[in-house]
C-alpha cells in the first residue's frame, strides 16, 4: 500500500475541488470497496476524500419519481422502494452481507470495480488496472467472466446487482463535476472496454454521484430480481436478471430487462425486449425471449453455460413477476 | 495522524494513525482491544463486526478516518463487568462456541438482530447472521444459541 | 527451565473456571466466557511493546529458477530492521513432517506459487509489506509440471525432487487378483482441492530469549513436531526452543506443518527483538497445505444379489510441490479405499505425486475422504445397476465387528454399520417440498428469488464413511500427561499440564472432565500447553481425546495410587479405597476423610507418557498389516431441493448417526458432527481451490467460497455408544467420520433429484443444467 493522505469534505463543492485537483485523489463513501481495493493495491491513491458527512442520504419521492441520494444507506429497506421498485429492492438484498449493506452507499456500488480474478490478483497481468499488460482472463479461468461485450483486450463483467436493477428502470445518475452537473443514465454510464478497459465509466476526474433517480414507468412496480450465484448468499452473480413489466389484457405493452454478471455493464437485453412486446404474455413469448437474450453472446472457454443459463434465468424471472 | 472516537463509552485518543489502517487494525494494535477478529480482512467473513454508530459494520473495511468522532462499540463492550449479555451468555450455554474466532462477530450481529426484532424466525436468523462465517459448528448451536438469547430477551 | 525475558500482552494462560460434569456429562467449555467476551488470547492478539512485524516474499512462478535477488530496496525501507534469506537460516535448510524437503526459504528453484523467498522485519506490519515490495527477485520461469498422473508415469516431466515425482506408492492386494463378477460398475471421479479455511490465520511472536534460545508463542496442532522442525532450522538445541500454545482459531489439518515458526525465529534472534507475523487471508490460502485434489478410477464387481466379489481402483493424489503429509494420505486413501464393505478380492494402488501444484497435506478426513465420494458414488452405480435400493445394497455389504480389511487387518471392536444405516433411514424425513405457504430463504437460491417452486425437484442420498483414528503404521504415536494435585486454599485441586494442542474441539473441557472423574475433585485448572511437559501428539487423525485423555487418565490412575497409599498410611486402613467428591471412601467402611485432610501440605505431581496399542508397517507389495489402531464410521442421509432448470442447490436436511464409543462430551461430540458435515457440505457444493497452470485463482473468501449460515439445514444427530474394549472409556474418536459421510450423500441426493451422472465434486451449478 502507497501511502496517501486522508480528507474529510463538507461539502459537495469542497469534495469536488478536492479531487478534482489532484489527479492521484479519490472519493471515499462507505469504503466497503476503496478500503480494500487500497490494501490489496488496485488503487494506489495520492489522498482519499471522505464524502461520508455530505448531505446525499435521502431517498425522496416526488412527482417525477423516486430520488435516491448517492448515499443513501439501506435503499433496499426503504419502503417506497420495495413497493414502487421492487426489483431495486431485491437486487439491494441480494448484494453482500449485511454488515455490508450498512455501510455501502449506491453511488460506490454502481462504480465497484469488477470482481474478476485477474483484475483482483495484481500478480497478473491486466489492461484494466494496468493499461498495456494483457488480459491474463482471456487465457486463464474464465468462468466468471463475460458472455457480452468483452473484447480481446478484457472481459471483466460489472459485479454490481443494483446497476442491473436500475438499468431496467431507466434510472439516471445526477453528477457534479469539475465542468458542472449533468445527468447519464445508469446504462450508459459504463463504457464498454474496447481497446481502453482502465477507462470504465464516461465520468471525468473528480465528477461525483450525487442522486439515483428513478422515473415513474408503467413497468416499476411489477419488477422482480433474480441472481443466480454459487453460494446461497453473499457471492457475486453468476448470472443475474432484472425484469420490469407492463402488461395490459395479457399482452405485453412494455418491459426492460437486463443481465448482470454477463458484461463490461449492465446489459440490456434489447432483443429479449422486442421479442415480448405487443405479443401476449405467454410460456411461447417468454421461450422466445429467453432465446433471444443470448443474441449475440460470446462465450468463453470456461463460461459457455452461461448462456444457457441467461436463456433459463430470463424465463424464469418472466414467469417470477408474472405472479406480481 | 490523530484519530479520537468513543469505544465501549470511553473516548478515545491515538497518534500516528496511518491513513491506510483499518478501524480493526486501529481498535487491536492501538488500542488493546483485540476482541474484533482478523480472519480476512476484505469484509467477508464479519468476524470483525463491531458497532459503528450503533450500526453492525465490518470494522476491516471502515479507514481508521472514517471512525474519527463516531461511537463505536466492540465485542469487549457487551457485557456490565462480570455479566454477560445475553447473547454471551447464550452462546458459552448453548455450546455456539468452538475455536471461538468467529464468535466476538457473531455476538454483535445476533446482538443487533434482537435489538431490532423480537424472536426471529429462523430464516429471519439466517438472513442476518449470512455475513458471519463460522468453520467449526455448521451453525446449528449457534441458532439454538440465538433461539435461546432471543427467549430470555422477550420475556425479561 | 529458563522463562522469556517477558511474556506478551495475551500471553497464554492457565484456565481456572470452573466447570462441573465429569465423563458422560456436558459441562460448559472452561474458555467459553472469555472467548464470548472477546477476551480469549488468540495468536494473533499476541502484544509487546518492542516488537517488530514480519513480512514474507513469496513466489509468483509455480516452477521457476531463481536467478538472483536483490534485497537493497528492502533493506534501504526506513523502518526495516532485517532482510533474510535462505543464505540466513542458521541450520538445517529443509524441514518436512514425512520427507524433509521444504526449504524455510527457497533455494535456486522455487516449486510452488506462494513458496517464501525472503523475510523482513519492521516496526509496522505495512513498512514490512512494502520493504517485501521492494525485493528484486530474478526468475527464469520454467514450465509447471501440474498433472500428478503424469508425474508419476509422462517419461518427460521434469523430475522436481532428488528421488523423483513420486512420493509414495501403495498397492493392496487381497484375494484373488482375476475374481469376475456377474454385474460390473465402473467409474471415474474427480475431488476438487479443498482448503481447510479456518478463520484465525496463521500468526505467532518470537521472543528472543536471554541464554540465545527463542520463545515462540504459536497457533499449531502440534507443539512438539514444531518445535524439533524449528530447532534443527535454527540449529539449536530443543530445550532452547521453547513453544507455548497461543489461542488457535481452528486447524481442520493446516497448521500440521510448519508455516511462519521458523520465519519469526529467525527474524526475532537476527533483531533481537520480538517479532510478530500474522498472514493475511490471501496469504493463508498460500502459507497452509489443502486436501489433495484426486482423479479416482474405479471398479466394482458384485453378484445377482449384490454382495461385492471384488473391488479395484486406482488412485491418484496430487501432493504438490512438497511432500508434508501425502505418504499417510496415500496410505489411508489406499487401505480404507473399499470403504466400511466386505470385499474379498482387492486390488487398489494409490499414488502420491510431487508437481508444481500447491502442497497438500492433512485436512479432516485425510484420504478417506477422497476415497469416499468413490467408493459411495460405485455403491450407488450398483444399486442402480441392480435395482437395489442403495440403503440396501450398502447393507448387504457392510462390514462388522470380525471382518477382514482389504489389509488383512481383522476389525476387533464394534462396526456397527448395517445398524447404522438402517437408523439413518428411519429418521423422520422433512416435510415435503413447499409448495403455497413457503419462506423464499428456504428454497434453492434462498434470497436470490429465483424460485417459488418451479423448477425443484427432492432428492435423497446416503453416503457412509470410515476412517481410521490415531497414528497408524507401525508409528510411535503417544501422548503425555503431568497431573498435579495439592490443596490449595482449604480445597483439593488437580492441575492438567498437557502439550496438545486445543485448537476449538473442545480438549481442554474433556481434560477436566477426566481429571475430576478419575480423582473425584471438584476444582480442575488447565495448564497452558507447552513443551515443558512430554509430547502431546498431533491434534489430528481425531486422536485428541483417545490419546491425551488416555494420557490424563493414567496419570490421573498413577496421582490416585499414591493418594491411597497415603490414606492407607496416614488413616492405618487396607483394602478398597476410591475418591468421590473430595473424600477418601472405603468399599467396607464408607467415606474415611477428606481428601484435603489426607494430603495436607503435600503435592503429588506424576506425568506419564501413553501409548495405544502397537500397530505394523504395510507390507509394501502387498499392503497388508495391522496398520490401524481403531475404525470410526458415520452415515449421513442427505435431502437436497435441487432447482433443476438454473442448477441450483439448497441441502434440506442433513441427518447423521455416528458410533462414538462412549461420548465423553455428548454435546461437544455433537458439535463435532456438526461442524464434520458442513465441511462436508462445502466440499460437495460450492468449495474448491481453482488452480489452473500451478496459480491459485481464488486465494480468498470473496472467490473461495465456505457454507453460510443459510447453506446450512438443520441436522439431526444419532449418536451410538458402542465401547471399544481397546481405548479409553471404551470411546472412538469423533472428529472426521462426519466430514467423510456428508459429501458422497448430498452428491448422491443431487444425482437422485437429477438423474445426472456427477462424477465430481464440488457440484456447480453447470454441473447440473448440464451446460459445462
Amino acid at each position: 500500500m502507497k501511502p496517501f493522505a486522508y480528507t474529510r469534505a463538507h461539502t459537495v463543492w469542497d469534495a469536488v475541488a478536492a479531487v478534482s485537483a489532484e489527479p492521484g485523489a479519490r472519493y471515499l463513501a462507505g469504503g466497503t470497496e476503496m478500503v480494500n481495493l487500497v490494501r490489496e493495491g488496485q488503487e494506489s491513491p495520492d489522498r482519499l476524500v471522505d464524502i461520508g458527512d455530505l448531505p446525499l442520504t435521502e431517498v425522496r419521492v416526488h412527482g417525477r419519481g423516486v430520488r435516491i441520494g448517492a448515499l443513501a444507506k439501506r435503499v433496499h429497506e426503504h419502503p417506497e422502494v420495495r413497493r414502487r421498485l421492487p426489483v431495486l429492492a431485491e437486487a439491494g438484498l441480494s448484494a453482500a452481507s449485511p454488515q455490508v449493506r450498512n455501510v455501502a452507499t449506491p453511488g460506490g456500488n454502481l462504480l465497484q470495480r469488477t470482481r474478476c480474478h485477474y483484475f483482483r490478483d495484481v500478480r497478473f497481468p491486466c489492461n484494466r488496472r494496468e493499461p498495456g499488460t494483457g488480459c491474463a482472463a482471456l487465457r486463464g479461468v474464465n468462468r466468471n467472466n463475460a458472455i457480452f461485450g468483452g473484447s480481446e483486450h478484457c472481459v471483466a463483467v460489472h459485479p454490481s446487482d443494483i446497476a442491473v436493477a436500475l438499468t431496467a428502470l431507466d434510472a439516471v445518475v445526477h453528477t457534479h463535476g469539475p465542468a458542472g452537473e449533468r445527468v447519464i443514465p445508469v446504462e450508459e454510464l459504463y463504457r464498454l472496454p474496447g481497446d481502453e478497459p482502465n477507462r470504465e465509466t464516461v465520468l471525468d476526474h473528480g465528477e461525483l454521484i450525487v442522486a439515483i433517480d428513478v422515473p415513474p414507468t408503467p413497468f416499476a412496480a411489477r419488477s422482480h430480481y433474480l441472481k443466480l450465484r454459487d453460494r446461497a448468499s453473499f457471492a457475486f452473480a453468476l448470472v443475474s436478471v432484472a425484469v420490469a413489466l407492463d402488461v395490459r389484457a395479457g399482452v405485453t405493452h412494455d418491459v426492460r430487462i437486463a443481465l448482470g454478471g454477463v458484461a463490461p455493464r449492465p446489459w440490456r437485453a434489447r432483443a429479449a425486449e422486442d421479442a415480448l412486446r405487443g405479443r401476449r404474455f405467454d410460456d411461447d413469448a417468454r421461450a422466445a425471449a429467453g432465446e433471444a437474450a443470448t443474441t449475440g453472446a460470446k462465450p468463453l472457454p470456461h463460461n459457455e453455460f452461461k448462456v444457457e443459463l441467461v436463456r433459463r434465468a430470463v424465463v424464469r424471472a418472466l414467469s417470477e413477476v408474472e405472479g406480481r | 495522524m490523530r484519530l479520537r472516537c468513543e469505544v465501549n463509552g470511553e473516548s478515545r485518543e491515538v497518534d500516528d494513525v496511518w491513513p491506510g489502517e483499518s478501524l480493526l487494525y486501529v481498535l487491536r494494535e492501538r488500542m488493546g482491544l483485540p476482541g474484533s477478529k482478523n480472519a480476512c480482512e476484505q469484509g467477508e467473513c464479519g468476524s470483525c463486526t463491531v458497532y459503528l454508530d450503533g450500526v453492525p459494520v465490518c470494522s476491516c473495511l471502515v479507514a481508521a478516518g472514517q471512525a474519527e468522532g463516531h461511537e463505536v462499540t466492540t465485542v469487549e463492550g457487551l457485557a456490565e463487568g462480570e455479566q454477560l449479555d445475553p447473547v454471551q451468555q447464550a452462546f458459552v450455554e448453548k455450546g455456539a462456541v468452538q475455536c471461538g474466532f468467529c464468535t466476538p462477530g457473531l455476538i454483535v450481529a445476533t446482538h443487533d438482530l434482537l435489538e431490532r426484532r423480537e424472536r426471529p424466525s429462523d430464516p429471519e436468523i439466517r438472513e442476518a447472521l449470512a455475513g458471519n462465517l463460522c468453520r467449526c459448528t455448521g451453525y446449528e448451536k449457534i441458532l439454538d444459541a440465538v433461539r435461546l438469547a432471543a427467549d430470555r430477551k422477550a420475556v425479561s | 527451565m529458563s522463562r522469556p525475558t517477558k511474556a506478551p500482552d495475551k500471553a497464554p494462560d492457565r484456565i481456572t473456571t470452573p466447570i462441573t460434569g465429569g465423563v458422560g456429562e456436558s459441562p460448559l467449555r472452561p474458555d467459553g466466557t472469555l472467548k464470548v467476551k472477546g477476551e480469549f488470547a488468540y495468536s494473533s492478539d499476541l502484544w509487546m511493546d518492542d516488537m517488530l512485524w514480519g513480512a514474507t516474499l513469496r513466489s509468483p512462478h509455480p516452477y521457476a529458477r531463481i536467478v538472483s535477488i536483490d534485497l537493497s530496496g528492502a533493506w534501504q525501507t526506513p523502518g526495516v530492521h532485517t532482510v533474510m534469506t535462505y543464505d540466513d537460516v542458521p541450520g538445517e535448510k529443509l524441514f518436512g513432517l514425512e520427507h524433509t524437503d521444504q526449504p524455510v526459504m527457497a533455494h535456486e528453484v522455487v516449486r510452488y506459487q506462494g513458496e517464501a523467498v525472503a523475510i523482513v522485519a519492521a516496526d509496522h506490519p505495512e513498512t514490512a509489506r512494502r520493504a517485501v515490495d521492494k525485493i528484486v527477485v530474478e526468475y527464469e520461469v520454467l514450465e509447471p509440471l501440474t498433472d500428478a498422473e503424469e508425474a508419476v508415469f509422462a517419461t518427460d516431466a521434469p523430475t522436481l525432487h532428488p528421488g523423483g515425482n513420486l512420493v509414495r506408492h501403495l498397492p493392496i492386494r487381497r484375494g484373488d487378483q482375476h475374481a469376475t463378477a456377474d454385474v460390473v460398475v465402473r467409474g471415474e471421479y474427480e475431488v476438487g482441492m479443498q482448503d481447510q479455511a479456518f478463520l484465525g490465520p496463521e500468526s505467532g511472536l518470537a521472543v528472543p530469549a536471554e541464554d540465545g534460545g527463542v520463545d515462540l508463542y504459536i497457533a499449531t496442532q502440534w507443539l512438539h513436531v514444531d518445535q524439533k522442525q524449528v530447532a534443527k532450522c535454527l540449529g539449536l538445541p530443543n530445550d532452547k526452543v521453547r513453544l507455548m500454545l497461543a489461542g488457535v482459531g481452528g486447524a481442520f489439518g493446516a497448521r500440521e506443518d510448519l508455516s511462519m515458526q521458523v520465519h519469526a525465529s529467525m527474524l526475532a534472534l537476527r533483531t533481537g527483538r520480538p517479532v510478530k507475523i500474522v498472514y493475511s487471508r490471501e496469504e493463508s490460502f498460500f502459507g497452509h497445505v489443502h486436501r489433495h485434489p484426486a482423479k479416482l478410477y474405479y471398479e466394482h464387481g458384485a453378484t445377482r444379489e449384490g454382495r461385492l466379489v471384488y473391488v479395484k481402483a486406482r488412485m491418484f493424489l496430487d501432493g504438490g510441490a512438497y511432500a508434508s503429509s501425502t505418504g499417510a494420505v496415500v496410505a489411508n486413501a489406499a487401505t480404507l479405499g473399499v470403504g466400511p464393505y466386505e470385499a474379498p478380492n482387492v486390488t487398489i494402488d494409490c499414488w502420491g505425486a510431487y508437481t508444481n501444484n500447491p502442497p497438500c497435506g492433512a485436512m479432516r478426513g485425510f484420504g478417506a475422504v477422497q476415497a469416499a465420494f468413490a467408493y459411495e458414488s460405485q455403491m450407488d452405480r450398483l444399486a442402480a445397476e441392480l435395482g437395489l435400493d442403495p440403503v440396501e445394497v450398502r447393507v448387504r455389504n457392510a462390514m462388522a465387528e470380525g471382518t477382514t480389511m482389504p489389509t488383512g487387518q481383522v476389525v476387533d471392536s464394534a462396526a456397527p454399520v448395517a445398524e447404522m444405516l438402517r437408523r439413518v433411514e428411519a429418521m423422520p424425513l422433512p416435510p415435503a417440498a413447499p409448495t403455497d405457504s413457503y419462506d423464499l430463504r428456504e428454497l434453492p437460491g434462498g434470497v436470490s428469488n429465483t424460485t417459488h417452486g418451479e423448477g425443484v425437484v427432492r432428492g435423497i442420498g446416503y453416503g457412509i464413511g470410515i476412517k481410521n483414528v490415531c497414528f497408524s503404521e507401525g508409528f510411535d504415536d503417544f501422548s503425555t500427561a503431568r497431573v498435579r494435585l495439592e490443596v490449595i486454599a482449604g480445597e483439593p485441586t488437580a492441575m492438567v499440564h498437557t502439550a496438545a494442542a486445543e485448537v476449538g474441539q473442545g480438549l481442554v473441557t474433556v481434560q477436566a472432565q477426566i481429571a475430576r472423574t478419575e480423582l473425584g475433585v471438584e476444582r480442575v485448572t488447565i495448564h497452558p500447553a507447552d513443551t515443558q511437559v512430554g509430547s502431546g501428539g498431533s491434534t489430528s487423525a481425531s486422536r485428541q481425546t483417545y490419546m491425551t485423555g488416555g494420557a490424563v487418565k493414567a496419570a490421573c490412575e498413577k496421582v490416585r495410587g499414591l493418594l491411597l497409599d497415603i490414606a492407607r498410611e496416614r488413616l492405618h486402613v487396607e483394602g478398597q479405597l476410591h475418591l468421590d467428591g473430595g473424600k477418601i471412601v472405603s468399599d467396607r467402611h464408607g467415606v474415611l476423610a477428606d481428601l484435603a485432610e489426607v494430603l495436607g501440605d503435600e503435592v503429588i505431581d506424576e506425568t506419564v507418557e501413553w501409548r495405544h496399542r502397537p500397530t505394523e508397517a504395510l507390507d509394501p507389495t502387498t499392503g497388508q498389516g495391522f496398520a490401524h489402531v481403531q475404525y470410526a464410521f458415520a452415515v449421513h442421509r442427505a435431502v437436497v431441493d435441487v432447482d433443476v432448470d438454473l442448477g441450483l442447490v439448497r441441502v434440506v436436511a442433513l441427518d447423521c448417526v455416528q458410533d462414538v464409543g462412549k461420548a465423553i462430551n455428548p454435546d461437544a461430540v455433537v458439535g463435532q458432527i456438526h461442524g464434520g458435515s458442513a465441511q462436508g457440505l462445502g466440499l460437495a457444493v460450492m468449495e474448491e481451490i481453482q488452480v489452473r497452470d500451478g496459480k491459485i485463482r481464488n486465494p480468498s473468501f470473496t472467490d473461495y467460497l465456505i457454507p453460510t449460515i443459510l447453506d446450512m439445514p438443520p441436522m439431526k444427530v444419532d449418536v451410538l455408544e458402542l465401547a471399544d474394549p481397546h481405548a479409553p472409556y471404551g470411546l472412538r474418536g469423533v472428529g472426521e467420520p462426519p466430514t467423510i459421510s456428508s459429501t458422497p450423500a448430498i452428491v448422491a441426493a443431487i444425482r437422485a433429484a437429477t438423474g445426472l451422472a456427477i462424477p465430481r465434486c464440488p457440484v456447480r451449478p453447470e454441473d447440473i443444467t448440464g451446460t459445462a
